[in-house]
């Protein structure tokens, strides 16, 4: 079986700025993510006690390192100042190439 | 003389008494639990079905009601209360920015804090009115629907406007360096949020659907209707109100080191200016021939902060302020002061304006007598 390397984008960052990193994501022709509710602790203190607003979303996209590139371009100058965000690639192999272009 | 220090001593014995409410208890037990760092903890799915019973049951009070008593009278309210809640937002950001010398976004974001109107507020002021056997307009509930948006839409315009002054200036000064121009312009585009996407959002979010949904479902019912469903949102209301301020005191005692970091005029701001406005709501409600309990629910709206839609709305309107200075005053300051503190104290100001034999004027009553 053939296996295509692509990357893969994972966004963790509070529930409230959700909707803007999936406006980036539209913005630049992303059509798949999966997204989840997470809990954890970081430089912002603990976070995803309480009410819902205070959850943190782990957000995971797949594409092509350029694409890719362009969209953590963005999130990084539009977000990174106002909100709890981190972001960081990582190496993956998919069998669809099509599907993560 | 003697007939002020009686005034003050009720509303003391009002206070007192209104702490020994389940509703209060609860909310205390929540702080105490929270502190002692206890495990104990509300479900989530049962903390994010709450305010949406309570919006329910709050909605369909409101549409019996409006139903009985009819709401043609409700206009001149309910413009009074968005031109007063559009007042205290401006008010609110002058003190903010001159005295507190907060920047602009905070300043805003916390202007329509509390500005705003307070669901959970709304509801408790609701549940003691009950337990002083007092009933309010049914209207309001529509002011309180109609009310939600309206600080916010204002402080995101002006922030807005302030935003697009502010980047104008800038460019004036490198106007001569294109590709800063059109970086500029690139920033003109993610800083200024879209009004009308923010109004079309406050309206079709769940607690407008829910509030207006449920009045027009409870105006439809009439107290016919009501009769199948009022064992879940009459006899339970108070009861579910008691389990919701559990959860809500659990938030509010993790919140409380956090209110050394907000600073001390942040504190006196969030216990005078809803005290300020209260007040004024309650004697504005008068003015307006609302009955006694009808200008109590007033004030309330005019005092509360909101604390659960703000800052869905902020965050992303003004993500620029910082989110732990507007959730903590709200919730860790405003809200247990307003339903502990201030209730029983506008309680005892509507009563005494109304002239109503209330233990107030009983009080008087006996104290002429016995002179």
């Amino acid at each position: 079986m053939k296996l295509f390397d692509v990357k893969l984008l994972t966004v963790t960052c509070e529930i409230l700025a959700q909707k803007a990193v999936l406006e980036i994501l539209h913005k630049h022709g992303i059509t798949g993510y999966t997204s989840y509710e997470v809990d954890g602790d970081g430089s912002k203190g603990i976070r995803g006690q309480g009410l819902k607003n205070e959850k943190n979303i782990k957000i995971e996209i797949i594409s092509t390192e350029e694409k890719l590139k362009d969209v953590a371009e963005e999130l990084m100058r539009s977000l990174f100042s106002d909100f709890a965000i981190i972001l960081y690639f990582s190496d993956v192999q998919v069998i669809r190439s099509e599907k993560f272009i | 003389m003697k007939s002020k220090s009686l005034i003050q001593m009720d509303i003391l014995g009002l206070i007192q008494a209104n702490i020994l409410t389940p509703v209060v208890l609860f909310f205390l037990l929540g702080i105490v639990a929270a502190r002692i760092k206890s495990d104990l903890k509300i479900p989530e799915a049962i903390s994010e079905f709450l305010p949406i019973y309570l919006l329910a049951a709050i909605g369909l009070h409101g549409g019996l009601e409006m139903r009985n008593t009819g709401f043609t009278n409700m206009l001149i309210p309910m413009l009074t209360a968005i031109g007063l809640s559009l007042v205290f937002t401006l008010n609110h950001y002058q003190i903010l920015r001159r005295l507190g010398k907060f920047n602009i976004f905070d300043s805003y974001a916390l202007a329509s804090t509390y500005g705003a109107v307070g669901a959970v507020t709304f509801s408790v002021g609701l549940s003691f009115l009950k337990n002083q056997g007092i009933t309010s307009e049914g209207y309001l509930t529509a002011v309180l629907a109609v009310l939600e948006p309206v600080s916010f839409i204002l402080a995101i315009f002006l922030t807005n406007l302030a935003v697009a002054k502010q980047i104008k200036s800038k460019k004036q000064s490198i106007s001569n360096d294109l590709d800063a121009d059109k970086k500029i312009l690139g920033m003109v585009g993610q800083n200024k949020t879209n009004l009308s996407e923010v109004l079309r959002e406050s309206i079709t979010g769940k607690a407008i659907i829910i509030l207006l949904g449920s009045i027009i479902i409870g105006y439809a019912i009439g107290d016919n209707g009501f009769e199948s469903i009022s064992i879940v949102f009459d006899d339970l209301f108070t009861g579910a109100i008691a389990i919701f301020l559990l959860e809500m005191g659990i938030i509010a005692g993790q919140r409380l080191d956090d209110i050394k970091k907000v600073g001390v005029f942040l504190v006196i701001f969030s216990i005078l200016i809803p005290t300020f406005n209260g007040i004024v709501g309650v004697l504005v409600a008068t003015a307006l021939g609302l009955s006694m309990g009808g200008s109590v629910m007033f004030g309330l709206l005019m005092a509360s902060a909101s604390f659960i839609a703000a800052p869905a709305v902020l965050r992303h309107a003004i993500p620029q302020a910082k989110p732990s200075l507007y959730i903590t005053s709200a919730l860790g300051v405003t809200f247990p002061y307003n339903i502990i503190i201030l209730l029983p104290i506008m309680f005892s100001i509507s009563s005494f304006v109304h002239n109503i034999d209330g233990p107030i004027n009983l009080f008087n009553y006996f104290g002429i007598n016995l002179i």
